[in-house]
């Protein structure tokens, strides 16, 4: 019993210091205490009895309050409504405590908030609507904005190139590859190198990593994060833009600034040259990835970037991006584009070789005709593929038609107008002066100057004929030179044309044969003749001798006449007997109408009986 | 690399400009200061555990307190604040732009640097007045931008209870 005692007094002295009761101690203390009271249990050491009012009794004596909270606890875990009521109070401690601890929480949480969500949408999706749209509207504007930059980018380069060189060269290579356009403008155009990557912590515009070029350079790049923070809070204050909006590029000559805002850093890059939109999703991916992966070391950033070890790496490796401009492909097809260069050059030069013949051509036909005497150009031009040409031009002088015949210009392609006029060129004036006057053979024209010079000699006549038509010139017109003419009438043939015409042929009385005594007479007239006719040849004039017969005027008239005209056939056939070419000689029958005398006395009527010789020069 | 938003504020011509100039690395032009209302230079601090860049916010807006862009002192890890010893009336401005900063942004480390303390026939504010603010727990010190007297001190003391 001593040893109960013992155990008693510890287990009282146990439960007053402890809350809990060692359960074991208990256990054998009432094993015991049934051992001492019946003998008969003392074989069974361990076990205890399933009722004993006794026992039962010592139990609510001993364990009254902790039977009564253990009661409690079990209503509580069997009430379904007052186990919630009891998680409810300790849950949202209970989850804060497990996020901080690891990520098991949000992998175990994951499926059954999908589900949820799932079925949110399903019964209304108004309310998932309205809780994303503040979220979602911004980046769907940003999204289209940048969609509609990257457009114009793309047309700003692609009119920018469409029409030089370098364009055409292009297109061909769009045309070869079959890319578009834009894109093959895009890949030559777009060279650009991202110089310097700034992370910022938006918070206190402290610089959590940086990277640069290898030949970048740039003033401290802590303080440069900072004034950059600095300047998007000056311009979203200065134009009271949200909170999630800022500045999203800077341009600075050739470096251009594109800053990406994530919720705790902004990622800022320095660009040189000439960036593509798509480097917008770079840098957002990049900055999604970082967030992602450090968010809470983003969150609790308090300026030390030893948090953030390899950060530096990433972005030297997915941002620092550099497009070189590519090599300048030889093109495959060089002989191709050579011949077609060729060709063209080649027909080129054969149509531009044919125009300035053309042009040439035409240019010599109208200097001809500005050298033509009688021709005055008034206009010259070109009109609808045809040249024109127009003035004034004498009808004595030479036709452009003609003219344009012995050019090899094609006359279609020609029009002329001429209107008529009456030119004093010494050239023109000689030709009307020949065409009116009809000038003797023996006489010839030259043009000296201003002046035509007659030469050879003229009958008197024409020079009569000649010096009237001078006189009808009007002022101005050339001077016509006769001083060089000489008068046929005088001179050798003149003295012949005298002689001849002193002479005269006698007949005797109803004869008509001359006597025989002008035998002497008609050997002189013939050889006056002969030489007469030698001498017009030479002086080229022409000479016309009438052979003309008379006779008395007794006697019938017709047979007078007919008298008359047999004594010149007569006359005509002793000279042509002498040598003296009948041609020269006409013969007419004057009867008794030309009487030398009147016929008073028998003498006047003998000399009336006669042949007498007219000499005329043409 | 650890670094620590400081601001800079103070009254009109209390030298707080003059301080940053010639006591820190300096990379941007005074007219910042009048065309975006901040500039931003570095102090490097030499502790003997570590080194601390205080990046060092110049933010103006003299006498008047509305006039600072309070968006500039957002996540800032401390100050400083600016008075001119010889002239009692930017200690007034200090305290007010003291009160208005711990009303925005709570409690943080700060120092109030009471400057042009190489001036001391003109000094106009009392001992007293000083260690009644150091009996509140405030840190006050003296300094001059001119001499140099204080000023490394300041930054070094800040440095230490902004990485505490």
């Amino acid at each position: 019993m001593a040893i109960s005692a013992n155990a008693l007094e510890q287990l009282l002295q146990g439960s007053s210091s402890a809350s809990s009761l060692d359960r074991k101690a208990l256990g054998r203390l009432l094993a015991e205490l049934a051992r001492s009271v019946d003998t008969t249990l003392a074989g069974q050491a361990s076990e205890v009895p399933r009722f004993d009012p006794r026992l039962e009794q010592l139990r609510t004596l001993l364990l009254g309050r902790e039977i009564e909270s253990l009661a409690r606890l079990s209503h509580q875990i069997d009430d379904p409504e007052e186990l919630a009521g009891a998680v409810s109070r300790v849950l949202p401690a209970a989850i804060a405590q497990a996020s901080t601890r690891d990520g098991t929480l949000g992998e175990v949480l994951a499926p059954a908030v999908e589900r949820a969500t799932r079925t949110s949408i399903r019964s209304d999706p108004q309310t998932l609507v309205n809780i994303l749209y503040p979220l979602i509207l911004p980046a769907i504007r940003k999204s289209i904005g940048e969609g509609i930059d990257a457009t114009f980018q793309s047309l700003n380069e692609s009119l920018k190139h469409s029409l030089s060189w370098r364009g055409l060269r292009w297109r061909w290579e769009a045309w070869r590859s079959g890319v578009s356009f834009a894109t093959v403008v895009l890949r030559h155009t777009l060279v650009f190198q991202v110089e310097h990557a700034f992370l910022i912590h938006r918070h206190t515009g402290l610089l959590i990593a940086h990277v640069a070029a290898d030949d970048a350079v740039s003033q401290d790049p802590q303080i440069i994060s900072s004034m950059l923070v600095a300047i998007q809070d000056f311009v979203r204050d200065s134009f009271t833009a949200g909170d999630q909006q800022g500045l999203d590029a800077l341009r600075l000559g050739e470096l251009t600034l594109w800053s990406e805002a994530g919720a705790f850093a902004t990622l800022v890059a320095v660009i040189r040259g000439n960036p593509p939109e798509s480097l917008h999703d770079t840098l957002r991916e990049t900055l999604t990835r970082i967030h992602t992966e450090r968010g809470q070391a983003l969150q609790t950033f308090s300026g030390d970037s030893a948090a953030f070890p390899d950060v530096e790496a990433q972005l030297r490796e997915s941002v620092l991006l550099r497009q070189e401009a590519r090599p300048v492909q030889r093109s495959r097809y060089p002989s191709m584009v050579l011949s077609l260069a060729v060709i063209v050059l080649v027909l080129f030069a054969g149509w531009l070789f044919h125009w300035w013949r053309d042009e040439r051509r035409w240019d010599d036909y109208v200097g001809q005709l500005r050298a033509e005497p009688g021709i005055v150009i008034t206009d010259v031009g070109k009109h609808h593929g045809k040249w024109e040409i127009g003035g004034l031009r004498d009808p004595l002088a030479a036709d452009p038609r003609q003219m344009l015949r012995s050019t090899a210009l094609d006359p279609a392609r020609v029009v002329e107008h001429w209107q008529p006029y009456q030119g004093f060129n010494p050239d023109l004036v000689l030709k009307r002066l020949v065409g009116s006057l009809q000038p003797p053979t023996g006489l010839s024209f030259s043009v000296a100057g201003d002046r035509i010079v007659a030469r050879g000699s003229a009958s008197y006549a024409w020079l009569q004929r000649a010096a009237t038509y001078i006189r009808a010139l009007p002022d101005g017109a050339p001077i016509i030179d006769l001083s060089h003419v000489r008068d046929l009438n005088q001179g050798a043939l003149g003295q012949l044309r005298a002689s001849i015409q002193s002479m005269e042929i006698r007949f005797a009385h109803n004869e008509s044969l001359p006597a025989p005594s002008e035998e002497a007479k008609l050997d002189q007239l013939a050889s006056q003749l002969r030489d007469l006719d030698a001498l017009s040849a030479s002086l080229h004039v022409v000479t016309r001798v009438t052979v003309t017969g008379h006779s008395d005027a007794t006697g019938k008239g017709t047979s007078n006449l007919s008298l008359s005209l047999a004594r010149a056939e007569a006359v005509r056939a002793l000279l042509k007997k002498r040598g003296v070419d009948p041609d020269l000689l006409s013969i007419r029958g004057a009867g008794p109408l030309e009487p030398l005398e009147d016929e008073a006395t028998d003498a006047a009527r003998s000399a009336n009986r006669r042949v007498s010789l007219t000499v005329a020069f043409d | 690399m650890l670094q620590k938003k400081i601001c800079m504020l103070g009254g009109f011509s209390v030298g707080k400009t003059t301080l940053v100039k010639r006591y820190v690395e300096s990379v941007f032009s005074e007219t910042y200061l009048t065309t975006v209302g901040v500039k931003i230079d570095k102090k490097v601090v030499n502790l003997p555990d570590r080194t601390v860049n205080l990046i060092l916010w110049d933010v103006a807006g003299e006498d008047d307190v509305a006039t600072i862009r309070m968006s500039y002192l957002r996540g800032m890890a401390g100050y400083v604040v600016v008075a001119d010893g010889t002239r009692p009336a930017t200690l007034d401005v200090a305290l007010s732009l003291r009160e208005r900063v711990e009303a925005e942004h709570g409690h943080i480390p700060f120092t109030l640097l009471v400057n042009k303390h190489d001036l001391l026939e003109q000094w106009a504010i009392s001992d007293a007045e000083l260690r009644s603010l150091t009996d509140e727990g405030w840190s006050v010190r003296t300094s001059s931008a001119r001499t140099g007297e204080g000023v490394e001190d300041a930054f070094t003391d800040l440095a230490n209870r902004t990485t505490r």
